[in-house]
C-alpha cells in the first residue's frame, strides 16, 4: 500500500474506535502499532502527563523490557520531557551526539540498538498533554512527509484524550443530577409518611424531618431514608425547632 | 446547512434574551421553533423510567410528558430506551401500532405527529426531547437535522447547568420550570403508611387505582395528599363523604 493510503487507513481505523464509550488505552495501542507501519519507525510510545505532573507511558508498540525502561526514564530526562515542556517537536536527534543533552537516556537507547529518536507534542490549542515518541534503529532522519504524518497521528491521540475527559465529566455530572433527584424523591416519600402517621400537612411534615435532622446533626436525606425504611418511626421525630446559637 | 452552522445559529439565539430562571423554558421554546414544531418538552429519565419534565412549551407538550410519566410509554420513553430517534408522523394511524394508552389522550389534546430524540453526551444518557406537531407528516431532512442539533445542545446545556449545582442538589436553573411530580412520591408515602406496605407496593396501588378509574396518576396523588382519597386494607379505596 502507498504511504498516503496507509496513513489514511490508519486515521480511519482510529476514528472508528472513537465511538461513544471507547477504551483510551486500546486506541493508544492501536495508534502506536500503526506508527510502526505508516512511519517506518522501529518503536513508538505515547506518554501522557499524569495529574501529578509527571509523564507516564500509556501505550507502547513493544513490550520489551529495555524499551519500556526507555519510556520510564523520560519522567526525568529525554526527548518526550523536552517536547512536553516546550510544546515543539524534537526531531532527528542522533543518540550518539545527544549524550550531553540526555546522558542516561542516550546510553540506554544506544544499548537497546536505536540510532535516532523523535518526539511530537500532543497539543490542543495552548495545552500540551503529552508526546508521541518514535525510535529508529536504521537511520537518523525523518522525512518531512513522515513528520507531518506523525503529527497527524499525535493529534488523533490528543482529540481522543479530550473527548474521553469530556465524557467522564459528563458521566459524573449526570450521576450527581440523578443522585440529587433520588434523594429529593426519598424526602418527598418520607414527608408523605410522616404527614399520614402524625396527621400533619406536607409543610409541617417537612419541618418535622428538617428539625429532627438539625437537632441531631444529621443529613435530611438520611433522616428521610430512615423514616421510609422503618428504622425511625414518625412519632419519634424530634420536632422541636432547633435552638439558635447566639 | 452544515452541523456547525446549525449549532452556531441555535446557540446564538439561546444566549440572547434568556432571563434568569427561564433558561430551560427558553431552551424548550427554541427546540420547537428551530424544528418548526407545535411544541417541545424535555424529560429526565433514569433506569428506563421518566423522572419528570425539565420544561414544556405549552399545555399539549405538558400533557404529552405527563402521559408518558404516568403510563411509562410514548416516544420519549422509546427514544431513551432504544438510544435513537423515534418518529411517529401520524399518531392517528401509527406504524407500527404502538402506545395504546398514550395515543388516545394525546390525539384528543391535539397532537397528530410525535417525535422523540434521546438526550445523550457520548455514552451518558440523560433523558429525551419530545417534539409534537398539530398535523400529521414526517420531518423534512432539514427539520430532522435541526432536531438532532437541538437534542445535542439540550443535553450539553443540562449538564453545564448541573455542573455548578451545590453537592446533592439539583441546579436551580433546572428546577425552575421543572415538574418532578413530587406529589406522586408524597402520596406514595401516605399510602405506604395507610396500608403498612413498602413504597414500591404503595406506588403500584396508586397506579392500579389510576388505571382502574381512568384518572391521571398525578390527579389521584393530589387527592391522596389533599385527604380526599384514602387507601385501606380491604382494597376498597374510598373518597370520604364531603
Amino acid at each position: 500500500m502507498p504511504k498516503q493510503a496507509q496513513l489514511l487507513r490508519a486515521l480511519v481505523d482510529l476514528a472508528d474506535t472513537l465511538v461513544a464509550d471507547f477504551d483510551l488505552v486500546e486506541l493508544f495501542t492501536l495508534l502506536t502499532d500503526r506508527c510502526i507501519e505508516v512511519l517506518d519507525v522501529s518503536a513508538a510510545g505515547l506518554m501522557l502527563v499524569a495529574p501529578e505532573g509527571d509523564l507516564r507511558l500509556m501505550a507502547s508498540s513493544s513490550e520489551a523490557m529495555r524499551i519500556l525502561e526507555l519510556f520510564e526514564l523520560q519522567s526525568s530526562e529525554g526527548p518526550c520531557l523536552d517536547c512536553y515542556h516546550t510544546g515543539v517537536p524534537v526531531l532527528n536527534q542522533t543518540l550518539a551526539s545527544a549524550n550531553g543533552r540526555w546522558p542516561r537516556f542516550s546510553a540506554e537507547a544506544l544499548a537497546a540498538g536505536f540510532r535516532s529518536v523523535h518526539a511530537l507534542p500532543m497539543r490542543l490549542r495552548g495545552t500540551v498533554i503529552g508526546a508521541l515518541n518514535l525510535f529508529h534503529t536504521d537511520r537518523a532522519e525523518m522525512t518531512a512527509v513522515d513528520v507531518d504524518a506523525a503529527q497527524a497521528l499525535s493529534d488523533v491521540a490528543t482529540i481522543a484524550v479530550f473527548q474521553f475527559r469530556a465524557s467522564l465529566e459528563a458521566q459524573v455530572i449526570n450521576e450527581q443530577l440523578h443522585h440529587a433527584l433520588t434523594s429529593r424523591i426519598v424526602i418527598e416519600q418520607a414527608k408523605g409518611m410522616v404527614a399520614e402517621r402524625e396527621n400533619l400537612d406536607m409543610e409541617r411534615a417537612f419541618a418535622a424531618l428538617r428539625n429532627h435532622a438539625r437537632n441531631h446533626n444529621l443529613r435530611l436525606s438520611d433522616v428521610a431514608g430512615d423514616v421510609i425504611s422503618g428504622a425511625l418511626s414518625a412519632s419519634a421525630l424530634d420536632r422541636r425547632p432547633p435552638v439558635k446559637m447566639s | 446547512m452544515a452541523g456547525g452552522r446549525r449549532r452556531e445559529r441555535f446557540l446564538s439565539r439561546l444566549l440572547s434574551g434568556s432571563a434568569p430562571g427561564r433558561e430551560m423554558k427558553r431552551l424548550c421554546d427554541l427546540c420547537a421553533e428551530v424544528t418548526g414544531m407545535s411544541g417541545a418538552g424535555i424529560m429526565i429519565m433514569s433506569g428506563d423510567t421518566p423522572q419528570g419534565s425539565l420544561c414544556t412549551t405549552d399545555t399539549v407538550s405538558a400533557l404529552i410528558e405527563r402521559l408518558q410519566y404516568n403510563l411509562g410509554e410514548g416516544p420519549c420513553v422509546d427514544a431513551f430506551q432504544q438510544e435513537r430517534p423515534v418518529l411517529e408522523p401520524d399518531l392517528v394511524h401509527p406504524s407500527p401500532a404502538r402506545w395504546v394508552a398514550f395515543s388516545a389522550p394525546a390525539i384528543e389534546a391535539g397532537a397528530r405527529a410525535v417525535f422523540g430524540f434521546p438526550l445523550q453526551v457520548g455514552a451518558v444518557r440523560i433523558g429525551a426531547l419530545n417534539l409534537y406537531r398539530d398535523r400529521p407528516g414526517p420531518l423534512s431532512d432539514d427539520q430532522h437535522a435541526d432536531a438532532l442539533v437541538s437534542a445535542d445542545i439540550a443535553a450539553h446545556a443540562i449538564l453545564m447547568l448541573q455542573a455548578d449545582a451545590p453537592e446533592g442538589e439539583i441546579a436551580a436553573e433546572l428546577e425552575a420550570g421543572a415538574d418532578f411530580r413530587y406529589v406522586v412520591h408524597q402520596a406514595s408515602g401516605m399510602v405506604a403508611a395507610q396500608l403498612n406496605v413498602d413504597l414500591g407496593q404503595a406506588l403500584v396501588r396508586l397506579r392500579a387505582f389510576s388505571i382502574g378509574n381512568d384518572r391521571p396518576l398525578t390527579e389521584v396523588a393530589e387527592d391522596v395528599v389533599g385527604r380526599r382519597l384514602r387507601f385501606d386494607d380491604g382494597g376498597g379505596e374510598k373518597y370520604p363523604a364531603p
